[in-house]
């Protein structure tokens, strides 16, 4: 686990990597960036960021893509999540 | 010359009956006859005509507005200003880059107290014709108060800057500044270290550049028709690039419920990214509700250009250092972006899109969102990118003269790919970008040799693509032809490769299927038709509406069998029997069924809704010779070739064509397209005459590669192909004028007079 990574469910068996950019941790985590969540889905990561940091699983569902394993996504619930798989939360992208 | 490059293995190599053809688009024969119906071209019985008094003062607050003699005039039905408009809560409401607050937009639709840009809108007649509407302008009296203004981004960030707004403290800034400014929010994504990698470097160029703001320049101004009942059901037709944003707006700045108003898509005549924000559906619906007469309202040209969003200008530094074998060790940029009179500059998308092409291990980007009076800025096509872009591959461009490297090989040998990190965080997970480059290394046209004043530059782009909400609806008429609506305005060609989408996966053939965009009550929520995100996410609900259709069409065929449905497979537009021991049955088309709808079920349709996910970014590498004219400072493009990672082209002509039209709008931006302001902050150049535009004289043909590197995440391998095409022209054309004439130009856009200056000045870079 990162230095400044928080766990949040015990034990983490596998747990997603959940990365915050700057810009949100300074506002909602008190500036920590990575978590490690153990979750199946999308939701459960949600869940346990809310139950950590209340008012943020909102900002999650409503202000972000989320990229996993390298492949971005809109924000799901049923999105699921493998072992280990790495969750970075972005500020939501819109084109022309 | 066209060129496919194939990836040999993956989904592209599938057979494919429909996928990769060329059909007739559906929309030609309409446009070309003028029977397409755009915004303008609605009408209805009774309709007055609504105009709008702007003003012609680049900052000005607004002591007051008299209208008593407007509403005198006899025609004259309805008046209206800023104040009549429901307020809005000042907040940012959605997700970063594009967060709305309608406040703002409010402000930006109609002003209250202050006019922030010379265009901006201050007050609204409905008449009975459109000389009674004009005339009744002519009687408003707005007691203005003259405010100096700034326009430039530079000048705007001064300390001494005239303010925008008194209590603009700037966001994304600990501890939050005391002062106000207008800087509305600062960025920054950060990697690795970059003071280290810039000390590994053996070569580092940093530069400064400036980029002007330029127009989408679509060929429609906007225009709608609204029609509100008396009991407050209101109908828009309006061309847009998303009517169900359209919707949402107008029915938030109205104060209704999102269910009285239904949106009917009208045909667009180009967008851009500029449709997709609302300027005069509100104030039509407004006056349509406020008389109860359908109120049309039409643009003319020099409105779009005074009032309508253009993309920022900018002005930023980049930094960047490499070994003498060409690695990247570090790299940093500062962008700073003209937002015009509200927040919202695309300067987070420049911030991360600048350097995602390369594996860079330590990348520092900061941005800046900064007021100014002029209109409030719009998404252009990959919003941001081509700006920071310009930056960035011209020190490039540098750097590999600087160590006697070929531009290309440069970025092959940086090429990010799938497992590469990106400065804003996340890995890649698609490969594309280096067939790109490779595509146009063995491209004929990259060794063919050069004359006197002449020039080859290459440059390259990246843009990440969309997804999101589309929903689609297929049905399947008793004749065997099929309907499919979607809720995606089409502006690159999705008609087609909608049908074509739902053609393959039916197995019948295109000319037996319809597509469709229908109004915000016959189609599930779609977003807007932006970020290159529609024959993504749309084609899933299409496909997936399809593949129901299928389920269903099996179930039936298992009726008329009477077999077990597991015995009923679908191959071929047929339903066939699963092996010979279901029966000795012959296949069942998709006609034959249909024609048994009623004993079978009934109606045979199905809807899908998707909120798409998986969408892979597009990287486009591109190469230009030119020629300048050492006498007039003006360029000529001899030679375009332009290679871009596609996925999978659905129908490879729509998609030539985005390809093309993107490259001749970073033309347009290279060399000649700017807002000319006198010293009041006025317009000089509010037309297509005096903005200049490329023409079809301008320009070569454009020599298109298409790579496709498909995109698992999407049934046909598509991966988004409208936006990213413009990323890389304005780079690639300076440093082909760097190598033509040893000028390096860091200005946009490279007009005659700024290269003659050039040319005439001591040796550059």
């Amino acid at each position: 686990m990162a230095s400044d990574s928080a766990p949040l469910v015990n034990p983490p068996r596998a747990p997603a990597r959940v990365v915050l950019t700057s810009g949100f941790s300074q506002r909602y985590t008190g500036g920590i960036k990575t978590f490690d969540i153990e979750a199946k889905t999308l939701r459960a990561v949600i869940k346990a960021m809310e139950a950590r940091y209340p008012g943020v699983g909102e900002i999650l569902e409503e202000e972000t893509s989320v990229v996993i394993d390298g492949e971005m996504h809109e924000v799901v619930y049923t999105q699921p999540l493998k072992p280990g798989s790495e969750v970075f939360f972005l500020p939501r992208i819109e084109g022309g | 010359m066209l060129t496919r490059t194939r990836n040999p293995d993956g989904i592209a190599d599938q057979e494919m009956k429909v996928i990769g053809t060329r059909p007739v688009r559906p929309d030609g024969v309409p446009k070309v006859t003028g029977q397409a119906q755009y915004g303008a071209d609605y009408s209805a019985p009774g309709m007055l005509w609504g105009k709008i008094l702007r003003s012609p003062y680049a900052h000005a607050r607004i002591r007051s507005i008299d209208t008593s003699k407007a509403r005198a005039l006899p025609g004259v039905k309805a008046v209206i200003t800023g104040s009549d408009f429901k307020e809005q809560p000042f907040e940012y409401v959605g997700p970063e880059r594009v967060a709305v607050n309608y406040w703002h937009m409010t402000r930006n639709v109609m002003a209250r107290e202050k006019a922030l840009y010379e265009g901006h809108a201050v007050a609204a007649v409905a008449a009975i014709s459109p000389s009674v509407a004009e005339a009744a302008l002519r009687l408003i009296a707005v007691d203005y108060e003259v405010l100096p203004h700034v326009i430039d981004v530079d000048e705007a960030m001064r300390d001494d800057a005239p303010l925008l707004f008194d209590n603009m403290l700037t966001r994304g800034v600990e501890p939050p500044p005391a002062k106000p400014s207008n800087v509305s929010k600062r960025i920054e994504f950060k990697i690795g270290d970059v003071m280290a990698g810039f000390a590994a470097a053996d070569e580092v160029v940093e530069m400064n550049f400036k980029t002007a703001p330029v127009h989408q320049g679509y060929i429609e101004p906007h225009a709608c028709l609204a029609n509100f009942d008396a009991e407050g059901h209101g109908e828009l037709w309006s061309a847009s690039q998303g009517h169900f944003v359209v919707r949402a707006y107008t029915a938030k700045l109205l104060g209704m419920d999102i269910g009285n108003l239904l949106v009917h898509p009208a045909e667009i005549g180009g967008g851009f990214g500029g449709k997709t924000v609302v300027y005069v559906e509100p104030v039509a619906a407004f006056l349509s509700r406020m008389t109860g007469h359908p109120v049309k309202i039409m643009m003319s040209r020099e409105d779009v250009f005074r009032a309508t969003g253009p993309t920022s200008g900018a002005s930023m530094t980049v930094k960047i250092g490499v070994r003498k074998d060409g690695k990247i060790t570090a790299a940093t940029g500062l962008f700073k972006f003209q937002a015009g009179a509200f927040p919202g500059s695309p300067v987070m998308n420049a911030c991360m899109c600048a350097f995602a092409p390369y594996g860079i291990d330590n990348v520092n980007t900061v941005g800046y969102d900064v007021v100014s009076n002029r209109p409030k800025s719009a998404a252009y096509r990959a919003p941001g990118s081509p700006i920071s872009a310009f930056g960035v591959e011209s020190v490039l461009d540098v750097l590999a003269a600087k160590i006697g490297m070929d531009p290309l090989q440069l970025r092959l040998k940086n090429a990010a790919r799938a497992g590469t990190p990106t400065a804003y965080g996340p890995k890649h997970a698609h490969d594309g970008y280096a067939e790109t480059v490779q595509a146009l290394l063995k491209h004929p046209g990259y060794s063919v040799p050069l004359k006197k004043n002449q020039g080859r530059g290459v440059a390259s782009g990246y843009w990440f693509n969309g997804g999101g909400e589309s929903a689609a609806a297929v049905r399947i008429n008793d004749d065997g032809t099929v309907e499919v609506a979607t809720g995606s305005m089409d502006i690159g060609g999705s008609r087609a490769s909608m049908a074509m989408m739902a053609a393959e996966t039916l197995g019948v053939s295109y000319d037996r299927v319809r597509s469709i965009v229908a109004d915000t009550a016959s189609v599930g929520y779609n977003h807007v038709t932006g970020g290159s995100r529609v024959t993504f996410a749309t084609g899933i609900a299409v496909v997936n509406a399809c593949n129901k259709v299928i389920d269903d069409l099996r179930c039936r065929a298992a009726q008329i069998w009477d077999v077990e449905l597991s015995g009923v497979v679908w191959q071929d537009g047929a339903a066939h029997p699963v092996s010979a021991a279901i029966g000795d049955f012959a296949p069942l088309p998709l006609k034959a069924i249909a024609a048994k709808r009623a004993v079978t079920g009934g109606p045979i349709g199905a809807e899908a809704a998707v909120n798409a996910g998986g969408m892979a970014p597009g990287f486009a590498t591109q190469f230009c010779d030119v020629e300048v004219d050492p006498e007039t400072g003006a360029v000529k493009i001899l030679r375009f070739v332009a290679a871009q990672d596609v996925g999978r082209a659905i129908h490879p002509s729509y998609v030539e064509g985005q390809i093309q039209g993107g490259v001749v709008q970073g033309i347009g931006w290279a060399l000649n397209e700017e807002y000319i302001y006198d010293k009041a902050g006025r317009l000089s150049n509010a037309g297509f005459l005096d903005y200049r535009m490329p023409v079809a004289s301008d320009v070569p043909n454009i020599d298109v590669v298409l790579v496709e590197v498909p995109n698992p995440n999407h049934p046909f391998g598509v991966k988004g192909a409208g936006e990213v095409n413009i990323v890389p022209p304005m780079a690639a054309i300076a440093n082909a004028i760097w190598q033509a004439t040893g000028r390096r130009m860091t200005e946009l856009p490279m007009s005659p007079p700024k290269l003659l200056a050039a040319l005439d000045a001591p040796h550059g870079i």
